[in-house]
């Protein structure tokens, strides 16, 4: 009963929303004529022509089914796609958004279809796409979406400041990183910022620097490990490098972290495939190199997913199955990834000679296998983030110890999480 | 009357009493539901983050309204005069009242960015150091303040100086008459004429206020560290990001409760004295 009411309170207010802002909702209710199918996405960036080349090559070989993006900000998709979905007259298929474990909220409110998985042109082949991904976009064992990227954050750097500095490589370790950004720093930031950090409204750069010194956020059983002595010590370095150095300005949004780099006031910045296209067009002589090695060694990044799914009141299921099939073929990711810069989403194209010989997708397709998701599949995960790692970051760059701004995170995660140590 | 009052019921009453029943209910769209009751509110009164946000919201009221009102009230006694130049200045102060909050506050944000905005450029001129507007916890809240009271001094201005166009020029000659000084004109005519005008602009610019939500949106996001984040944005976040509907419509409700709460006592004390 409550469930009714709530579902026809919520048709009003879609209805309402809809009519107001004249949106596409569903697919074409038309027998005759190709099927219409609608697909609400938030990629605005400079990959926008990738996923706009996918749909048009999509709708050229399908006669039969016609594919509409609609392009908006994440904030209106997220704002209008649950109630959408929920009164059928959203889209077949949607990217909601790419804050961590999304999905999870549509997979409670039974909005989405499961995708059909196997071999086969109609079917999408999960043994062939990035597990990492595949794992984050499964519940009770089903997949519930496909990755619409996958991408892994680089470092770039601009070769022209790096020259002046005397600096002949990107930094190959973390030691190095720490180092080149201190010495990247001219007159305490006023003229040159050695490194360009977000840490709000973001894709978190913050983990990278903790995964480097051997830190994490949370453990297997969502319980904080912000405490632990690695963490202790890798906070500490980085939030005295911003502080006591002014290696980055305080604060910054991503979009500010960005524009930061592209004006040619920051030498460094960790950045996803999406970036590359505003730097050169910025002018900036711009480098991108692999994330640089953690303090034992290994290798290790952030990778970041945009889920792709289908909705669950969709007219079209075999369609949009298609569609999802269609996407993570070899040919559609080569294509893709050439466009766009992004590692393809599939993990059998590492000789594709093609993607071998363009050095950006070749630097974010290398660090695939050692990218690590942000809280992937925690529970409470965008209240994780705003509510604790945020504020945590923003009050150890700000002057608060370490010690206090970690036990207050870990606090509110493991009451968010339900964590029992 | 009847499709009158079907439009008004489908799309203001309708939702209004289902937002309340959702307020005791932990739901989300699409979701379960569950009748917890009070457990809501009673989460809400205990929740540090939503005082927290209750403090910064009425900060920012008090010290949005207050400004608007007697600075508005000033530029309407300056500019009341009907020459081009006034004219000209007036127009030029109601500009902003017309350009969407969005549309400001992306400006201000990148005229304020102290490593690439304008502001930035000109301290860097004269040799000051960068101010961190946006990004410090200490004057983001009073930035966004600032920017509020810049895109609505023109509109409490101009409601203002309508006010006193309506105040009948024998009031003045009879005071003058009687000796009044300017300074006793306005406090003993002017004042008292435009009294409900008055109220109408500060019940106006209080609700809007309370009810802020654009401007933090889309200059801070409430943060750095939550200094500036609003009752409003704090329920868009519990709704929106977390789909927490039934404790953001909780919020919603305290929200709508403090709005009739304050717009009852301005109400009384503009009627303090009143004899009509």
């Amino acid at each position: 009963m409550n469930k009714r009411k709530l579902i026809i309170g919520a048709a009003a207010l879609a209805a309402t929303a809809l009519a107001l802002t004249g949106c596409a909702g569903t697919s074409s209710t038309s027998t005759s004529g190709p099927v219409t199918l609608a697909m609400w996405t938030g990629f605005t960036g400079g990959d926008q022509p990738g996923y706009a080349q996918i749909v048009k090559d999509f709708n050229a070989s399908h006669p039969n089914i016609k594919v509409v993006q609609t392009v908006e900000s994440w904030d209106t998709i997220q704002q209008k796609l649950p109630t959408a979905w929920l009164t059928g007259s959203g889209p077949d298929i949607a990217a909601p958004s790419s804050d961590p474990n999304v999905i999870a909220n549509y997979v409670k409110t039974n909005s989405l279809l499961p995708v059909v998985t196997g071999a086969g042109s109609s079917k999408v082949n999960v043994s062939q796409l990035a597990p990492a991904a595949v794992k984050e976009l499964t519940y009770k064992g089903k997949l519930y979406a496909i990755p619409a990227n996958f991408a892994t954050l680089s470092l770039y750097y601009n070769k022209k400041m790096f020259t002046a500095a005397g600096i002949a490589n990107p930094p190959a370790t973390v030691a190095d990183f720490e180092a080149d950004a201190k010495k990247l720093t001219l007159n305490g930031g006023s003229t040159q910022y050695g490194l360009s950090l977000a840490d709000n409204q973001t894709i978190q750069m913050w983990p990278i620097l903790q995964w480097l010194t051997g830190g994490d956020i949370v453990n297997s059983k969502g319980c904080s490990v912000l405490t632990s002595a690695a963490n202790q010590a890798g906070l500490t370095t980085w939030a005295n490098l911003v502080m006591n150095d002014h290696i980055s300005p305080v604060g910054q949004t991503g979009a500010q972290a960005d524009s930061l780099f592209s004006a040619g006031k920051a030498a460094m910045e960790l950045n996803g495939p999406w970036a590359a296209p505003g730097y050169k067009s910025a002018g900036i002589d711009l480098g991108i190199a692999p994330v640089p090695a953690a303090s034992d060694g290994s290798h290790v990044t952030l990778g970041s997913i945009a889920p792709l799914a289908i909705s669950a009141k969709t007219k079209y299921p075999a369609q949009a199955q298609e569609f999802l099939a269609y996407y993570t073929a070899k040919t559609t990711q080569e294509k893709f990834s050439l466009t766009t810069g992004f590692p393809p989403l599939r993990t059998d194209m590492g000789d594709d000679a093609a993607l071998k010989a363009d050095p950006t997708v070749q630097v974010f397709t290398s660090q695939v296998p050692d990218a690590r998701l942000y809280l992937p599949q925690l529970t409470n995960a965008t209240q994780v983030d705003a509510n604790a790692y945020v504020p945590m970051i923003g009050k150890i760059t700000r002057g608060t110890s370490v010690a206090s701004a970690t036990a207050a995170a870990t606090s509110t995660i493991n009451s968010l999480t339900g964590c029992t140590q | 009357m009847v499709p009158s009052f079907a439009i008004l019921g489908t799309f203001v009453l309708y939702p209004i009493v289902q937002s309340f029943v959702y307020s005791f209910q932990n739901v989300t769209i699409g979701g379960d539901s569950t009748w917890i009751g009070l457990q809501n509110y009673i989460t809400l009164f205990k929740d540090q983050q939503f005082w927290n946000a209750l403090g910064i919201t009425l900060e920012f009221t008090i010290a949005s309204v207050l400004v608007l009102i007697v600075v508005g009230f000033i530029l309407a006694l300056l500019l009341q005069g009907e020459s081009l130049a006034n004219r000209i200045v007036r127009s030029v102060f109601f500009f902003p009242t017309i350009v969407s909050l969005v549309t400001i506050g992306l400006v201000w944000k990148f005229l304020l960015d102290p490593s690439i905005g304008f502001v930035g450029g000109i301290f860097d001129l004269v040799g000051l150091p960068p101010v961190a507007w946006l990004t410090s916890t200490s004057l983001a809240l009073p930035t966004v303040i600032f920017v509020n009271i810049w895109k609505n001094l023109g509109f409490a201005m101009i409601l203002l100086l309508a006010g006193l166009k309506g105040v009948p020029q024998e009031r003045y000659e009879a005071a003058e008459l009687d000796g009044a000084k300017r300074g006793q004109l306005i406090r003993y005519v002017t004042i008292p004429g435009i009294r409900p005008t008055m109220l109408f602009a500060t019940l106006i610019l209080t609700i809007q206020s309370l009810q802020v939500f654009d401007l933090v949106f889309v200059m801070t996001d409430g943060g750095p560290i939550f200094t500036t984040d609003t009752l409003v944005n704090l329920l868009y976040r519990d709704a929106f990001v977390n789909y927490q509907t039934g404790y953001a419509s909780a919020i919603s409700f305290v929200l709508f409760l403090i709005i009739v709460i304050v717009s009852a006592l301005q109400l009384r004390f503009f009627r303090y004295n009143d004899v009509d």
